[in-house]
Parts: C-alpha cells; sequence; structure tokens
C-alpha cells in the first residue's frame, strides 16, 4: 500500500472507495433485515428488523405508550438535566483548573483532592447523591455535573502548564503583571486543550446522564430503555439507543465546529 | 573516461495542487560520475529536496526520467541510500538496530550484517554507543547514526539533503570533516544539497548551482582544489566570492 | 527556570496530606450529629467499615472479593477489546479497503455509549457474566480502535520511506515501521479503554448483578446506607487510581523512546 500518491491520484480513487462504504452499510442493514424480519430467524423480542425500529422510532416520538412519556418528552427531559449540570462543570471546572495550574498555592492544596475525586467514575456518585438529594432533578444534576468537571479542570491545567516560558518573558520584558501574563498569555494558549476538555466534558455529560436514568429516573431516554427492556420491547430499546447516539454525535459536532472556530491560529 | 552512474535527462516535476499548477522542476540535464561528490547549491528550500527525492526514488517524476547505473528509476531501493535533514532515525530501535536494518531487511545473517553494522559504526566514530537509543543522543551523533545507516546498504550511491542543516556552527564544521574523513576511506557516489556556500567549497569534486522554484540548472563549477581544503586560503575565498554572486538572490 | 517548576517532593506531600485532612475534618464536622449527618455518614463510620470489611463480608463477599470479581470481569472484556480493537484500527488505518468496508459501520455504532447497551445486554445475554463481558468489550474496543487507527495515520511518511529506501518490502514496513511507530498511541487508547472498561463494570453491577464493587454501592442504596455507599465508592476510586499507575508504568517502560514516556 503506498503511501507517497500524489494528491490527484487519492481523490480518483475516492470515488471508488466511497461505493464500497456505501455498499457496505447496505449489506449491514440487509443482513440485519434478513436475520430477523426476512427469514424470522430472531424473535421480536429478542432482534426485531430495522423496518420494525424504525416503525417503532417514528411511532414512539409521539406515542406516550409503553412507558409514559414520548420520545421527544425523554429526549427533552436527558436534555435538560445533562445541559444543567454540564454548563455548572464547564463554568466552575475550567476556571478551577486554570487556576490550580497558575497559582501554586492552589495547586499544592487543590490538586491532592482532586487526584482523590478524579478515579471514581460519575455513575458511581448516583447513588450517594439519591440518598442526599432524592430521586429527583437535583441528584442527576449534581452528578452530571461531577462528570463535566473533570476533564474541564485535568485539561484546562494541562493547556495552562504548556504555555511556553518563552512567551511568557516574553510578556515579563513588556512589564506584564502575573495577572495579565495568565490572561493575555496563557489563557489563549491553553484554549486548545480547554476546548477538547469542554467537547470530552460534554460526552461524559451525555453518558452519565444515560446511565442515572437507567438506575433512577421515571424520564429520560435512559429509563425509556430501561423500561423497554422489562416488557421485552427491544424495538424500543434499539430505537432509544439510535436516538441516544444520535443526539450525542449531533452534540459533538456543535461542539467540534464551535472548536474550530475559536482555536483557529492558536497552535495546538 | 570515468563511467556516468547517475544520469538525469530532461527531468520535471509539476504538483497539482488547490492553488493550482505548482512546476518545482523545470527540465533537469545532470550527470553524476562514480564516485564524484557533487554538490547541489541553491537558495531556499524548494526544488532541491524534490530533485534528491526524484533521484531517489522516493518521488517519481513528471517528465524525463533518471536513471542510476543504467536502470531507471522508479522507486527507492538499497542501490540509492539517502541521509535525511532530519536523520529520520528509528526512534524505537538502538544504534545498532538502525544501522543494521538495511541488511536485515534483505535477509543477510545475523552474524554478518552485524559486523558489517559493527565496521560502520566504527567508522563514523560511534563505537560503543551500539546500544544507545537516538532520543540519548546529540543532533551530529545522529546524522552520524544517518550515515552509517546509509552506508552499511552498500548504496551505488548517497543522497544527502542538507543533512548538517539543523546542526550549529561548530558542529557543523566537525561533521563536514567527518564526512570527508569517511568518504575518503569508503569511496561512494554522493549528491550532496546544501545552501551554504562555505560547506559546498570544502566538500565538493563540482558545484552545480540550481536555482529557486522552478529549480534548474544555473551553472556549474569544478572544484580542483586539493584536500583537506583551507575555508580561508585565497583560491577557496575566491571562489566562494564568484559563486556567490552568481547564486539567485531571495530572502 | 520555568515558571511551572513544580515544588519539592516533600513539600507536595505536606501539603497533600495537609488538604485531606482539612477535608476529612470537614466532613466530619459536617456530619456529626447534623442534620446531614442524619443522611451523610461521618468519616469515622466510613473508614471503619472498610477496614472492617476486608474480613467482614458485605453480602457474599469482602471488599477485596467484590474487587475481584470486578477486576476480573474487567480484564476478559478490556482484554478482547483491546485486541479487536487494535487489529482493526491498524488494518483500517493501512489498508484502505477495510477503512472503506468498516469505518462507516463503527462511526454509525460508536456514538452508543456502552451504558446504553445495558438493557439490550441483559435481555439477549441474561443477567450473568457474559452480559458484563459483552459491555466491557464494547467500552474497550470502541476506544482503541479509533486510537490504533489514528497511530497508523501519523506515522510520519520520511520514516517509511526511509526504510523502503534501506531495502524494506510493503509488508516489512508495516510490521517494523508502522507498527512500534504507533505503539504509543494504542498505548494512550488502552489508558483510556481501561478506564472506561473500569466505569462500565461499575454500572453495569448497578444496574443488576449479585457482587462486584458496583454492587457494594447500589445495595447501599436500597438500604439508605451511606456508609456502605461510600464504602463502595472508595474501593471503585482506589482500583481506578491503582490501574491509572499501573498503566502509567507500564508506558514509561513501552514507550521509553518516544517524547511520551513523561
Amino acid at each position: 500500500m503506498e503511501i507517497d500518491e500524489v494528491n490527484c491520484m487519492k481523490k480518483k480513487n475516492g470515488g471508488k472507495y466511497a461505493a464500497i462504504s456505501v455498499l457496505s452499510v447496505a449489506l449491514f442493514i440487509f443482513v440485519w433485515w434478513l436475520v430477523s424480519s426476512g427469514l424470522g430467524l430472531t424473535t421480536e423480542s429478542t432482534l426485531p428488523g430495522p423496518d420494525v425500529v424504525l416503525k417503532t422510532f417514528i411511532k414512539k416520538l409521539s406515542d406516550p405508550a409503553p412507558d409514559g412519556g414520548t420520545m421527544f418528552q425523554h429526549i427533552g427531559s436527558s436534555l435538560r438535566v445533562a445541559m444543567s449540570g454540564y454548563l455548572m462543570g464547564v463554568v466552575i471546572g475550567t476556571p478551577l483548573g486554570i487556576l490550580m495550574a497558575w497559582y501554586k498555592k492552589v495547586d499544592l492544596f487543590a490538586r491532592p483532592l482532586f487526584d482523590l475525586l478524579r478515579p471514581v467514575p460519575g455513575i458511581a456518585w448516583i447513588p450517594l447523591m439519591i440518598i442526599m438529594f432524592g430521586i429527583g432533578m437535583t441528584s442527576k444534576v449534581v452528578t452530571v455535573f461531577l462528570a463535566a468537571f473533570v476533564p474541564c479542570v485535568l485539561n484546562s491545567y494541562t493547556g495552562i502548564r504548556q504555555t511556553k516560558d518563552v512567551h511568557l518573558w516574553v510578556g515579563q520584558t513588556f512589564g506584564a503583571s502575573n495577572w495579565q501574563m495568565l490572561t493575555r498569555i496563557a489563557v489563549p494558549t491553553s484554549l486548545p486543550l480547554v476546548m477538547t476538555g469542554v467537547r470530552v466534558a460534554l460526552g461524559a455529560s451525555w453518558t452519565t446522564i444515560v446511565a442515572a436514568e437507567l438506575l433512577a429516573s421515571t424520564k429520560g431516554l435512559g429509563f425509556m430503555i430501561q423500561q423497554a427492556r422489562g416488557i421485552y420491547r427491544p424495538d424500543v430499546i434499539i430505537a432509544g439507543m439510535i436516538a441516544i447516539g444520535a443526539i450525542g454525535a449531533l452534540l459533538t459536532w456543535v461542539l467540534t465546529i464551535i472548536e474550530h472556530k475559536v482555536v483557529k491560529g492558536v497552535k495546538a | 573516461m570515468k563511467n556516468e552512474v547517475i544520469v538525469c535527462k530532461d527531468v520535471s516535476k509539476r504538483f497539482e495542487t488547490e492553488r493550482g499548477v505548482v512546476d518545482v522542476i523545470d527540465k533537469v540535464d545532470l550527470t553524476v560520475e562514480e564516485n564524484e561528490l557533487v554538490v547541489l547549491f541553491g537558495p531556499g528550500q524548494c526544488g532541491k529536496t524534490t530533485l534528491i527525492n526524484v533521484m531517489a526514488g522516493l518521488e517519481t517524476a513528471t517528465g524525463g526520467e533518471v536513471t542510476v547505473s543504467g536502470k531507471k528509476v522508479e522507486k527507492p531501493g538499497p542501490d540509492r541510500g539517502v541521509v535525511y535533514q532530519t536523520t529520520a532515525l528509528f526512534p524505537w530501535l538502538t544504534v545498532m538496530g538502525n544501522v543494521e536494518y538495511g541488511p536485515k531487511s534483505r535477509g543477510i545473517s545475523k552474524k554478518e550484517r552485524r559486523e558489517r553494522a559493527q565496521y560502520y559504526i566504527d567508522l563514523v566514530g560511534l563505537q560503543g554507543f551500539e546500544n544507545s537509543f537516538p532520543s540519548k543522543l546529540s543532533g551530529g551523533m545522529k546524522q552520524r547514526v544517518g550515515i552509517a545507516r546509509a552506508y552499511c546498504n552498500e548504496p551505488v550511491v548517497m543522497f544527502m539533503d542538507e543533512p548538517f542543516g539543523h546542526l550549529d556552527a561548530q558542529t557543523r564544521y566537525l561533521m563536514q570533516e567527518e564526512l570527508m574523513r569517511i568518504w575518503e576511506k569508503e569511496k561512494r557516489t554522493i549528491v550532496f544539497v546544501t545552501n551554504n556556500i562555505e560547506e559546498a567549497l570544502y566538500l565538493a569534486d563540482r558545484i552545480v548551482v540550481m536555482t529557486n522554484c522552478p529549480t534548474t540548472v544555473k551553472t556549474e563549477y569544478k572544484i580542483d582544489l586539493p584536500r583537506p581544503r583551507d575555508y580561508v586560503a585565497p583560491e577557496f575565498l575566491h571562489l566562494r566570492e564568484e559563486i556567490s554572486a552568481v547564486v539567485d538572490k531571495t530572502l | 527556570m520555568g515558571r511551572f517548576n513544580d515544588a519539592s517532593k516533600a513539600q507536595k506531600s505536606i501539603c497533600a496530606a495537609l488538604a485531606i485532612a482539612a477535608f476529612i475534618l470537614l466532613w466530619f464536622f459536617a456530619t456529626n450529629g447534623t442534620n446531614l449527618g442524619v443522611v451523610l455518614a461521618g468519616p469515622v463510620e466510613v473508614f471503619r467499615k472498610f477496614f472492617v470489611s476486608f474480613v467482614q463480608p458485605l453480602g457474599t463477599h469482602t471488599i477485596p472479593g467484590h474487587i475481584l470479581w470486578s477486576l476480573s470481569r474487567v480484564m476478559v472484556g478490556f482484554l478482547a477489546g483491546s485486541a479487536l480493537g487494535i487489529v482493526l484500527g491498524v488494518t483500517m488505518g493501512w489498508y484502505r479497503i477495510i477503512d472503506a468496508i468498516f469505518r462507516p459501520i463503527y462511526e454509525m455504532i460508536r456514538p452508543i455509549p456502552p451504558i446504553a447497551w445495558i438493557p439490550l445486554a441483559i435481555l439477549w445475554f441474561g443477567l450473568g457474566e457474559v452480559t458484563k463481558y459483552f459491555l466491557i468489550f464494547l467500552a474497550a474496543f470502541g476506544n482503541v480502535t479509533m486510537n490504533a487507527y489514528a497511530g497508523v495515520k501519523s506515522v510520519d511518511p520520511v520514516l517509511i520511506g526511509a526504510a523502503k529506501m534501506l531495502g524494506a518490502s510493503d509488508r516489512r514496513v508495516f510490521t517494523s515501521i508502522v507498527l512500534p511507530a504507533c505503539v504509543p498511541h494504542i498505548f494512550a487508547g488502552l489508558q483510556i479503554a481501561l478506564g472506561s472498561a473500569w466505569a462500565t463494570v461499575v454500572a453495569a453491577e448497578m444496574v443488576r448483578s449479585s457482587e462486584g464493587v458496583g454492587w457494594v454501592i447500589i445495595t447501599g442504596q436500597d438500604t439508605n446506607n451511606s456508609v456502605q455507599i461510600l464504602v463502595g465508592i472508595i474501593a471503585v476510586g482506589a482500583i481506578g487510581y491503582l490501574l491509572a499507575i499501573l498503566m502509567r508504568g507500564i508506558e514509561a517502560k513501552l514507550c521509553a523512546w518516544s517524547e511520551r514516556g513523561k
């Protein structure tokens, strides 16, 4: 396989590979259909065909059966809780990471505590939050906050730390104060990593809300798929999984666009 | 009559980019004789490296052809060794691992290739460093490994693309002397690229002055001075002035 | 003299000890006889229970027993998922045709977090071990594949050219240049995958299990027993931390030749 292909040659073959990709996806869906609805090798309560899933998906958008809420309502509920915790995590975590990286005193005392918090996965906090705050929104928001908080701190910390000494010395020769060096040199340099942290936190938030809803909730996408399992409706489960994946991808995509706009010209 | 090892006839290279067609090499005719050290000398970064890559087979010409030892050049191969400006050493292999890579790839027995590699490691002055990793070596030492690695494959010709460009001035002078010493011991046909006139005059049997992008042969100078050359001898300085005046000026 | 030069190890340890002590004190006073203390247990009870559980079982196993259960599940899923992820990621990166065939399907499935698979996995595989292996496999596979792929794609083409110049065949270039060059990337992926696998096993155990650290936590919730919950959380955090240290130690050995061994 030649690595050093000329650019124009790559373009010529691009069409061939794109066609293969399309074929591959089509084949995948076809085999899925064949195994389930086509040949009936699996039952509706283990693996429904893609046609069934699609029908259920569309129906569920407006049908509150069988769990008490339409898909839109569940999506709205999950998003609302996820975004609350997420924004809190970003707003508190990012500046904290910056301060920890810049002020040695803060680092010496805050970092050990943060290192204790860090290895605990977000979902492990859910039961504690439920005992303290009940089954409502608060417990979930706090859990999502913790999940988003960690990557924001980590990435903004690393981002500040990789500010080049040379740049700071330039600032010093211009008579910049400590605060100015932080805000004018270190923070702009850290922007790419800060954005990475913001993006990772988003993924973590979305995953955590689904997990929280699996465990203890009365609405939301996680709740929806957990309920569907209890009544042997894998079509609803798969529809829910697709919704979860699609929204997660959409959120990430939006953030990646913002990331590119913000980071333009800043060398990573 | 010495035989011609490298023959470039009418070589051109053009790239298609988003900004349109870019001609990098424009009809270059060049011959290099056996055991000759030819320096391609010229300003700027573009063109000369591509020409070396075409001659080594790392890229293909869009016009004209290159033959080495009578065979047309189409792919890279062990008969054409390359020493890179960035050294391009394999960082997970030791010095010995890097130097013996060529013979190992060609299936030469462990005993034989170890002996051969050791010979070249000693030749470039790195005995004792066989088990060191490149990340632990200085720039000059890394480049010595690069030279030993290319030599170990016993190529017919060696291409050196500004190998000393990343070194500090002091090390650079040292490496030029080293290269001369190595070359006197193991004579090889060498095509050497540089934009440093001192280096060119110190090393070359013949200097081929190239233009900037698109690169082509501007003029040639046969350098008959005895070796080792003296940077401050009057003939050296005179040639230096003359050639500097001829070269394209670019910032 | 860098701006970010670290304090001495001694200084760091002392401040860490002070900070943690202050935190524990705060925790103690916040829960000692207060309203919060009704819901949230204080440090004394939690640490006592934690150490007691090393000998006295919580449910069916002692704490080390639960930890070993969780770890064994992680190991199976992680090894299988990583192995397959490396193979797929590397071949996708090197052979365009494999990329064309498998990547679209992978990209469709990837956005679905492993946790979202839990209900379906339980439906298909029941409440036993296979479900957990499957979920952890997904978590590991998802992370490792992309990193392996990126590793192959980021191999310096100059190195590949140098290998060819030295006479290596395409196959030898792949085995002797591409594979070693992407080890740091793959290792980074393995570290993330291990963290993700650990989180996934905890989640899976919390949803449906009869032992394991996740079980410890969730049964604590069922009985409103914050002591047990916190014991579980400490166990989860401690093992997560040890796993991270382990991986970093291996990385230092394996990738000593690259600048990543920091």
